[in-house]
């Protein structure tokens, strides 16, 4: 029974040292990343893509938090709510534990007639993705949400390749915050 | 020894709890409105031609085509002529072609009654075009976006609903469609067979309401 204690008693220690040390990674790789967030949102980043491509870029086991905002540049109620996303992106963006993407449904023809002119305008700064893939939403709809019925806007809450929250609709600024807030508290 | 043992164990109880907690899938509210099967609700709507139009007016149809549009949306839009298409070629067969304007034109002025009226005499629809006055209409059918399509079929007296979804599976190249979603379910009708796919998905312009 002693022994059963003590052998336990050390498997504690070994977990504690590794999440120790993992920690201390963190804090490393935090300062390195730091610099290439903020240098990587002095502009938006503009790509085309097709659903594949986003899955990979949506599912990185990087411990991030990743706001997708899923709008358009045709989208009122989308335009609306993109500059609370902005100021949320502003506050956040250093944290490295962070990141804001937009994917954007306009046409991938109007990427330079409609949706560049669009960011510069609006000073949007986080990366943009033009998800070109239109023959396939009936697949990529409910693989991202089953509930999903395809109306936009719509955000998602990402960690680790696993969605915490699914929105169809406006958010506002406050919402957005408290479950931003919520998720980083739960960092592992 | 023992209490440094009792700490460990209640930080790792603590962090094990913050994981599991953090692993919880997200809630998603349930959507509201018909699923396929259900019996969907006659309405009494305005018309561009100011005369007011419900389904029971269609006393031979066998079923209908009600979609749930606007004029504004780029979606509903790119549809216009393939959704005149349809009535053309559906309206003789038995399955009409209801439009219906969910959206409320205090949040989006283009979809005004007076717009409506305006665009139904440009693009010439041959089929009614109807305002959801007071937005009453939709929410019971669970309209989400524009255009989002609702196939009923005429059971014993009962409009029941057969499809719900996109029309075709490209809105941007009518050129470049591989499956014509609503035209494969009416034909399905037509023919007495099981709808293959009965519900699809496609992005569309969130439905304007203050509710």
């Amino acid at each position: 029974m002693f022994q059963m204690a003590k052998t336990t008693m050390r498997n504690f220690f070994i977990l504690l040292m590794a999440i120790i040390s993992l920690n201390s990674f963190d804090q490393i790789s935090e300062k390195k990343l730091t610099g290439s967030v903020i240098a990587s949102n002095q502009k938006h980043m503009l790509k085309i893509v097709n659903f594949d491509e986003l899955q990979t870029i949506l599912k990185k086991n990087d411990n991030k938090l990743y706001v997708i905002n899923f709008w358009a540049t045709w989208c009122k109620p989308c335009v609306e709510e993109l500059p609370g996303f902005m100021e949320v992106n502003k506050s956040y963006r250093k944290n490295p534990g962070f990141k804001m993407i937009l994917v954007s449904l306009d046409l991938a023809t109007e990427i330079e007639s409609g949706v560049r002119p669009f960011l510069l305008k609006n000073n949007i700064v986080t990366d943009v993705y033009i998800l070109n893939d239109n023959k396939r939403m009936n697949e990529w709809i409910p693989a991202i949400d089953k509930k999903w019925s395809g109306a936009i806007p719509a955000t998602m809450i990402y960690r680790n390749g696993k969605k915490l929250e699914f929105r169809e609709n406006k958010m506002q600024k406050t919402e957005l915050v408290q479950i931003i807030n919520k998720y980083l508290k739960q960092a592992i | 020894m023992k209490r440094i043992g009792f700490i460990l164990s209640a930080i790792l109880f603590l962090a094990v709890t913050v994981q599991v907690y953090g692993k919880e899938p997200a809630k998603t509210s349930e959507h509201k409105g018909y699923k396929i099967g259900d019996i969907a609700t006659d309405f009494h709507l305005k018309n561009v031609d100011n005369k007011m139009v419900s389904l029971s007016d269609y006393k031979d149809a066998k079923g209908y085509i009600v979609i749930f549009t606007c004029n504004h949306c780029p979606f509903a839009k790119a549809y216009q002529d393939r959704i005149i298409a349809l009535n053309k070629k559906y309206a003789t067969k038995g399955y009409p072609v209801i439009a219906i304007n969910p959206n409320d034109p205090k949040m989006e002025p283009i979809d005004s009654f007076e717009g409506m009226q305006q665009r139904a005499k440009e693009k010439g629809f041959t089929f009614p075009y109807l305002f959801d006055d007071g937005q009453k209409i939709f929410p019971q059918y669970g309209a989400t976006k524009t255009p989002h399509v609702f196939v009923l079929n005429k059971e014993k007296g009962k409009n029941i609903v057969r499809y719900i979804g996109a029309i075709d599976d490209n809105y941007a190249n009518p050129a470049d469609v591989s499956h014509k979603y609503v035209e494969a379910a009416v034909d399905a009708l037509l023919s007495n067979k099981p709808i293959v796919q009965a519900t699809t998905v496609a992005i569309g312009c969130g439905i304007k309401s203050q509710m």
